[in-house]
């Protein structure tokens, strides 16, 4: 299969670029239309699966970027010894769960849902900067308020915050009070 | 299952293995196989405060979110048990309501962690370019003019003070000053028949070492009395005088 023009200039922005490339950039940089991006980007990566090439062009964190197929991951991370940080916890992977629906969001809200104090794991994620200070709620007291990063769509691969699972249905179980939480049975309660 | 067998089981579960009293709330619910939306508050009361209880038993240190819980499953136990009065116009406000809710808004999220945890499993093997690893290797982590955040300000701070600046090092000799070498020097300084200052034998601007050590020295030598000192008055200049005994023992 012979790639055509626009493909490989696609393929060459992507590979070249600094940071993820968005649809927009992809289309000025080619003066081509969204629908013409997309279908380059499928060609592309059809060639990819057809020649067993160990990489795909990927949609992440709002935009593409050329990504390394998870079967090599054992492979590559040799490179990265040593640097690589190590998974997030349980405590940290619930807060970030609850910021991810409900930020910008204080420690006081994340901290009513879980139950328990989140000091370590928000500056946990702090650190590993899957989280940013974006602000202050202006109450007595003027909490700081959360909010994800672009890197925390990286991490888990999304490409944007709409792609996180159930993401409607649990932003309006937060809205609801607890009467209202009654008579909607959201999840199954057998679930449990 | 028995009660001794709820017994046993749960006690080989440790309060670690939960990420707070919501967490065990809900362990306990499945456990014994309860609906959420009709929670019996005085059976789940109990098995809570049961398994705080073999916690404390075992040593276990129980945070103070574990125990805020006990008290609000003991207060709307106590409550459900008493006969209520309702008045007109007010509202009937179901204990259990509130719990539920935070239940299940807890439980929403504990899945959904499970589900990020899932999906961080998957892109950890996955290798983009430019990537994530940009990011790993710490100081390329360029920021935007005023874009920094105050933590990027504190790693800043301490990256600094972890370069540990080399500084100069040097040598600072210590003047050793024997009891034995002062004595020598004393031999010559105080003559027979001459009363000599103390001052006069440290000598101008003295360093510290040197007038204890001749200080020591003054004291081993009235000791073995081979010199006679006087002193006017507290603080004033001593005088120092060789006995016969120096040259007689020496």
């Amino acid at each position: 299969m012979i790639l055509d023009r626009l493909a490989r200039e696609v393929e060459a922005l992507i590979f070249a670029s600094e940071k993820p490339l968005s649809i927009q950039q992809l289309c000025e940089c080619t003066g081509s239309g969204e629908d013409s991006i997309h279908q380059a980007l499928d060609r592309l990566n059809k060639a990819f699966l057809d020649q067993q090439h160990a990489l795909t062009i990927i949609d992440v964190a709002g935009g593409f970027r050329i990504a390394t197929d998870s079967e090599f991951g054992g492979v590559v991370s040799q490179l990265f010894e040593g640097r690589k940080p190590g998974k997030l916890s349980r405590a940290a992977l619930e807060t970030m769960a609850v910021v991810a629906y409900s930020q910008p969001c204080t420690r006081m809200a994340i901290e009513s849902i879980r139950g328990v104090n989140c000091d370590s794991a928000i500056r946990t994620l702090l650190e590993r900067n899957m989280i940013r200070i974006s602000g202050r709620m202006e109450t007595p007291g003027r909490p700081l308020l959360y909010s994800t990063t672009q890197a925390f769509l990286e991490y888990f691969g999304l490409s944007n915050l709409d792609h996180l699972p159930r993401f409607d249905e649990v932003g309006e179980l937060l809205g609801m009070s607890s009467s209202e939480m009654e008579e909607r049975d959201l999840f199954g309660s057998d679930k449990e | 299952m028995t009660e001794q067998q709820v017994y046993t089981r749960s006690c080989r579960i440790e309060l670690d293995s939960f990420e707070g009293p919501l967490d065990l709330l809900l362990y306990l619910i499945r456990r014994d196989e309860i609906d959420i939306y009709d929670i019996p508050v005085a059976h789940v009361a109990d098995q809570y405060l049961k398994y705080i209880r073999e916690a404390s038993e075992l040593d276990l240190d129980i945070a103070s979110e574990y125990l805020v819980m006990a008290a609000t499953l003991t207060k709307m136990k106590s409550k459900s048990l008493l006969p209520t009065h309702r008045f007109d116009g007010e509202d009937d406000v179901d204990p259990g309501a509130e719990l539920r809710r935070q239940l299940i808004l807890y439980r929403t999220f504990r899945d959904i962690a499970e589900e990020l945890q899932r999906s961080e499993e998957t892109w950890t093997e996955i290798y983009t370019s430019p990537g994530e690893r940009d990011r790993w290797s710490g100081d390329s982590n360029e920021i935007e003019p005023g874009q920094a955040s105050l933590l990027d300000l504190l790693k800043a701070l301490n990256s600094l003070s972890e370069e540990e600046p080399e500084i100069p090092s040097q040598r600072i000799q210590r003047t050793l000053l024997t009891i034995s070498e002062c004595i020598s020097t004393l031999e010559k300084e105080i003559v027979p028949g001459r009363t000599i200052p103390f001052r006069s034998i440290i000598g101008p601007k003295p360093a510290r070492s040197r007038i204890v050590s001749y200080f020591i020295t003054l004291l081993e030598l009235i000791r073995r009395g081979w010199v006679c000192c006087h002193q006017a008055y507290p603080f004033s200049e001593i005088e120092i005088q060789r006995t016969e005994r120096w040259s007689v023992d020496s």
